[in-house]
């Protein structure tokens, strides 16, 4: 019965292709493929998921041979395990409720079902990634989800910045993807294999081996070879998942129709990342070096994010960073070597942000703008409460003591705490962001006649409330998930997972997430106290952050334009004035050469020759053309001429055609003979 | 039907000439257009008709399928000799897929001296289909010159405006090439026992010098129609300035006999020369890759952009070529097979905006996916594919190659990846003026949609893209055991005398 979980790739796919092709013909009636699709998806993605917790072991589909080709032997297959099953839940789950959320939203889009096909076609792509078993085949949906998030993007084509933000998505992406796809080779190189399952069951024999990276220029730098390649992975992980430095495309893919942001850049593709990183635990973990940069740049991006996301006004952008700041959390604990955790906080994340995007999205729809300061929207409490557990997830989970035994593996204990320091202070400003954002995107009305109820200490009270309700929830949950993901990436399930021993830490970061949501709520209700203070190094500080630390203007001037300019320099230099230079200049010395041969040899010499040779001749000449009587001959010449063009002109008048036929006459003459000797002769 | 299963190559090469012949009885401009369709048509069907017989012929003692030998100048040794293995026959492929292809872009566009121009194409398509049947060395020289004629009439008759050029440009270029190829293959004919076929020729030992002159004198000779860098100035005028048929026969099929002659010839005939120069090939395949790359990111003319973008892909190819292992070698075979696929319907798509608008310049377009959704689609498709996206026919033969020279080299597998995130970045941004934001001139804003008859040329193509991209196993497995062949000699070559010649 397992073959029916290849409807869950299949699905989405085919309704893509349908729309697709039939698009201009179904119209606004492309959504119900789209939904019907995608909800069997999800359907199917349940009965997954019960199966393999009833069974307890994971589901294995071959499909078939992609490549053969010597010892190179690619079988795409789908492989369901307890990792790919819970992604495989968040994927379809929160794509199906875009899918319904869009046919309304989208209602009145000229390009209505292009956006569906195009959606189906990510839910494909990031579908099969999950499932997918080969190395290869994860690579190639992540290209495809790639080109979905470019399409998407570029959805309001008449918008520059859209068009722009779309191709800055993807190129930076594949720069990045430079890297995964090295990654890909070299895997093949040293396991000889792209099957995920033999990859990480040889790396524990390969583990000493290394590679010699500075071969090439005579000199020797040994690195271990599953160092090398997890950080190749990794690398595509960066573009994908928006990490420094590659993290200037996801803020400026908000110019993607809401839903999409909330599909793709904030609940599943940017989630793809982390999702390879787990799901080459075991190859990550025999390298402590890779480990610690995976979390050195986690924590880095988590809290840069954090900081410029306090500095943002536009409520999506705020949205993105945010995004960008939590990917980078849950990468850091992977780095940390907390596999269980960073999956755990990604479907958390991924639900409520993909939650946050699409009430963001009904307000922006009914306000007509991102900007929130011109919004008369009423609030949505519903906001406040996905936000205050975005906050507090994190520390909960991250701190909850069952990985202090992994964060003292691979870590030094400074490292360590100054890990513990960078995830509370991203946890504190999380905090901040998220409130002020959404506060200010609801509630700043200067003459609002309607003053927001929020801040009522009841009302308060009730959030607070609801969040720690929901928060026992989470812990709860958390408490079934580690023992059921934990055996699937390898992750220890001995010793105990409940925070006895670590209640400090985890009450430190509650209370850094209050500590957040207290200075917001000062900050709003006095705005006098604003971000900006008046000390010259935080207003430095200030617009640094404002301007995201300037990436975009030093990609912009140290490498795009100078490769732009370079190309146009090296084409004419080279090709132009190089290449055909010489070529035009061997022509031109050819021709003189020519030239002065003719002048010299032709003209000088051999033609003096002949003129001097012919002059005596015609002298000799000279002697029969007296004999002969010359008048007679020259009338006889005449005749034959005029005879000549009169047959000449009949022939035309019969023969009309051209030459061509002449020719056609001559083939035809020469296939018959070769086709007499081949049959006669021969 | 005998007489058909036994010369069906010999029918299938027949055809365009047959064309030929009816074509210059035939007035009418409609008839003659039908006319040529229906002779490229009726090729492609009997090459699919070939192909289903394919796996019940048996292979001749040489490798070779549907081979039929005659003697034709026995004096010299000169036999009309044709067969198709594994490699040739997806070129075959290739060219009669494009033919139609090309009769059909041309419908419209071409409106003076119509009846001449279908003659060249199908004598072109003849002509080229003999070069990648050929078994006779001096049979493939001739139709190789052949091929040449009728593409410079195409430029400099029916070309753009800097045709005449362009066309002396191509002319002179492919004639220094053809001295050459008529030099070695005179060598060659000398040296190995005065014959003229290639397997025959290619069980010999050679002298080491005999062997460089003359693996140098083909290696430039395929070089220059490949193009190979420094080799390739000829290849970006050339098919800017052809019309769009002949720009597609070019990209699509010609410069494939470049990469054929060096599989079919200098491989199997020069093991050793080939192993040594394989370093200095392999570099300079990158420099092609990076070099091709960087030029069209300069370019602000489609059609030019489109022909630098095919000097990297034909870098991939000769990269594949020149590391003598499996991947490298099928992963070649398949990118030149998909680069004529992609790289044909770049040029088809683009000489339909060209039909339109008379202009080439990527500033003069913008904000087309409002007038022309169709058209964008299907070029966004293509241009996707000429990436090489992973899941369309361009990334199949790029990650084979890239599997193949890892053996060899992680630099070169790391700077050719560098190709293709500079073809993402030319192919996108071209995307983004052309297709995406607002029309940028008057006469950009107003353009109808591709016909129905454009829709029928690109079709195929698009449907190729994918079939090749997703399930590439069937011409794998058509080509499988000639590349064994292949890899074989070349592996156990001894190349240490050939070192003393450097």
């Amino acid at each position: 019965m397992s073959f029916i979980y290849i409807l869950i790739p299949l699905l989405p796919l085919l309704a893509s292709i349908i729309i697709a092709l039939a698009g201009w013909w179904l119209g606004e009636e492309s959504r119900k493929v789209g939904v019907w699709a995608v909800g069997i998806s999800f359907a199917v993605s349940v009965a997954a998921f019960v199966q393999v917790i009833i069974q307890g072991e994971e589901i294995v589909l071959p499909l078939y041979e992609l490549i053969h080709s010597g010892d190179l032997v690619v079988k795409l297959g789908l492989y369901i395990d307890q990792l790919a099953v819970l992604v495989l839940l968040l994927v379809t789950g929160v794509s199906f409720v875009v899918h319904v959320y869009s046919s309304t939203y989208m209602t009145g889009d000229a390009r209505y079902s292009r956006f569906f096909a195009v959606m189906g076609l990510f839910t494909f792509g990031m579908v099969t990634l999950v499932m997918s078993s080969n190395l290869l085949m994860m690579f190639m949906c992540w290209e495809v989800m790639g080109i979905c998030s470019y399409l998407l993007i570029s959805h309001q084509a008449d918008r520059k910045a859209a068009c722009h933000a779309a191709t800055k998505a993807f190129l930076v992406n594949a720069i990045a993807d430079v890297g995964l796809l090295f990654g890909i080779v070299l895997t093949f190189a040293t396991f000889e294999t792209l099957d995920v399952r033999l990859i990480l069951g040889r790396a524990e024999d390969i583990s000493d081996q290394t590679i010699n990276l500075l071969s090439w220029f005579g000199l020797e730098w040994h690195v271990c070879k599953v160092t090398l390649i997890s950080l190749l992975l990794f690398m595509g992980c960066l573009g994908k998942s928006a990490q420094v430095p590659f993290h200037v495309w996801l803020p400026n893919a908000m110019e993607a129709p809401t839903p999409v942001s909330a599909l793709i850049h904030a609940a599943t593709m940017v989630n793809a990342g982390p999702y390879l990183l787990v799901r080459f635990a075991d190859l990550l973990k025999l390298s402590p070096v890779a480990m610690t940069v995976i979390a050195i740049v986690g924590a880095t991006t988590a809290l840069f994010a954090a900081v410029v996301s306090l500095t943002q006004s536009d409520i999506k952008k705020i949205l993105a960073w945010s995004t960008i700041s939590q990917i980078g959390f849950m990468i850091m604990t992977c780095g940390l070597g907390a596999f269980v955790a960073a999956i755990f906080h990604m479907l958390a994340h991924g639900f409520l942000k993909g939650f946050l995007f699409l009430s963001t999205g009904n307000q922006l729809e009914s306000a007509g703008s991102h900007a929130h300061h011109d919004s008369h929207a009423r609030p949505a409490p519903s906001l406040y409460v996905g936000a205050l557990i975005l906050a507090c997830a994190p520390p909960l989970l991250i701190f909850s003591g069952h990985y202090q035994a992994l964060w003292t593996t691979h870590n030094l204990p400074a490292a360590r705490i100054t890990f513990w320091v960078i995830g509370l202070l991203t946890v504190f400003f999380t905090a901040i962001y998220l409130f002020r954002g959404i506060v200010t995107l609801f509630a700043r009305v200067p003459s609002a006649a309607v003053q927001p109820r929020f801040f009522s200490l009841l009302h308060l009270a009730a959030i607070v409330v609801g969040a720690a309700g929901l928060a026992g929830v989470l812990m709860a949950i958390w408490m079934w998930f580690v023992p059921f993901l934990g055996p699937a990436i390898g992750a220890p399930t001995v010793g105990r997972f409940w925070p006895g021993t670590h209640v400090p830490m985890l009450v430190a970061s509650i209370i850094a997430a209050g500590a957040g949501w207290m200075l917001a709520l000062v900050l709003h209700a006095r705005p006098m106290l604003s971000f900006v203070p008046r000390s010259n190094f935080a207003r430095t500080m200030y617009v640094l952050f404002l301007n995201k630390l300037y990436f975009d203007e030093l990609y912009s001037v140290y490498i795009v334009q100078p490769t732009l300019r370079f190309v146009r320099w090296l084409w004419q230099v080279l090709d132009v004035r190089g290449i055909d230079g010489l070529i035009h200049g061997l022509a031109r010395n050819a021709i003189l050469s020519g030239q002065w041969l003719w002048r010299v040899v032709d003209v000088r010499g051999i033609d003096r020759a002949v003129v001097d040779g012919g002059n005596q001749g015609v002298g000799l000449a000279g002697w029969p053309g007296k004999a002969v009587d010359v008048r007679r001959i020259e009338k006889s010449s005449d005749k034959i001429g005029r005879a000549a063009d009169a047959s000449g002109k009949k022939l035309n008048d019969v023969e009309p055609r051209t030459i061509q036929h002449h020719l056609v006459v001559l083939i035809a003459w020469s296939v018959g003979v070769i086709l007499f000797f081949y049959w006669f002769v021969l | 039907m005998d007489i058909f299963s036994e010369h069906v190559l010999s029918w299938i090469i027949a055809v365009p000439f047959v064309g030929i012949a009816i074509l210059a009885f035939v007035r009418s401009e409609l008839w003659v257009r039908r006319i040529a369709l229906a002779c490229t048509l009726l090729d492609f069907g009997l090459i699919l008709i070939l192909l289903t017989l394919w796996p019940g012929v048996d292979v001749d003692d040489q490798g070779m399928r549907f081979a039929e030998r005659m003697e034709w100048m026995p004096t010299f040794n000169i036999q009309y000799a044709v067969g198709v293995d594994g490699i040739s026959i997806l070129l075959v492929l290739l060219t009669t897929l494009l033919s139609p292809l090309c009769v059909l872009c041309s419908w419209t566009s071409i409106t003076s001296h119509v009846r001449a121009f279908m003659m060249l194409v199908l004598l072109v398509e003849g002509a080229i289909l003999v070069v990648f049947t050929a078994l006779d060395l001096f049979l493939f020289f001739m139709m190789w010159e052949v091929t040449m004629i009728p593409m410079y009439f195409m430029i400099i008759l029916w070309g753009g405006p800097g045709r005449i050029a362009a066309g002396s440009k191509f002319v002179l270029y492919s004639l220094t090439g053809s001295l050459l190829l008529l030099v070695a293959i005179l060598g060659l004919h000398v040296q190995g026992g005065h014959s003229f076929d290639i397997s025959e020729l290619a069980g010999q030992n050679y002298s080491s010098t005999a062997q460089f002159w003359m693996f140098l004198a083909f290696l430039l000779a395929f070089g220059i129609k490949l193009p190979m860098f420094p080799f390739h100035t000829w290849l970006p005028d050339a098919h800017a300035e052809a019309p769009t048929a002949g720009s597609v026969i070019l990209a699509g099929v010609l410069l494939k006999m470049g990469g054929y002659g060096l599989l079919r010839i200098c491989l199997p005939i020069f093991p050793e020369a080939s192993a040594v120069f394989a370093p200095y090939i392999l570099w300079l395949s990158v420099v092609a890759i990076l070099y091709g790359g960087f030029m069209a990111l300069a370019q602000d003319d489609l059609k030019k952009l489109v022909a630098y973008s095919s000097i990297s892909h034909m870098g991939f190819v000769t990269l594949g070529i020149f590391v003598f292992n499996r991947q490298g070698i099928q992963g070649a075979i398949l990118q030149m097979f998909n680069h004529g696929i992609v790289t044909g319907a770049m040029f088809l798509a683009v000489g339909q905006l060209y039909e339109r608008t008379h202009s080439r310049l990527i500033g003069e377009y913008g904000g087309l996916h409002r007038q022309m959704p169709r058209f964008v689609a299907l070029f966004c498709l293509f241009s996707v594919a000429s990436f090489g996206l992973p899941g369309t026919c361009g990334f199949i033969g790029e990650v084979m190659v890239l599997l193949g020279v890892s053996e060899k080299s992680f630099v070169m597998v790391l700077l050719a990846m560098g190709g293709i995130v500079l073809a993402a970045s030319y192919i996108l941004w071209m995307l983004q003026r052309v297709a995406l934001g607002q029309p940028a001139t008057r006469m950009a804003s107003a353009l109808p949609d591709v016909t129905a008859r454009e829709i029928a040329t690109l079709a195929p193509l698009a449907l190729a893209v994918f079939v090749v991209g997703v399930y590439p196993r069937p011409l794998m497995e058509l080509m499988d055991i000639c590349v064994t062949q292949l890899v074989e000699p070349t592996n156990q070559g001894v190349p240490i005398e050939m070192r003393s010649l450097f």
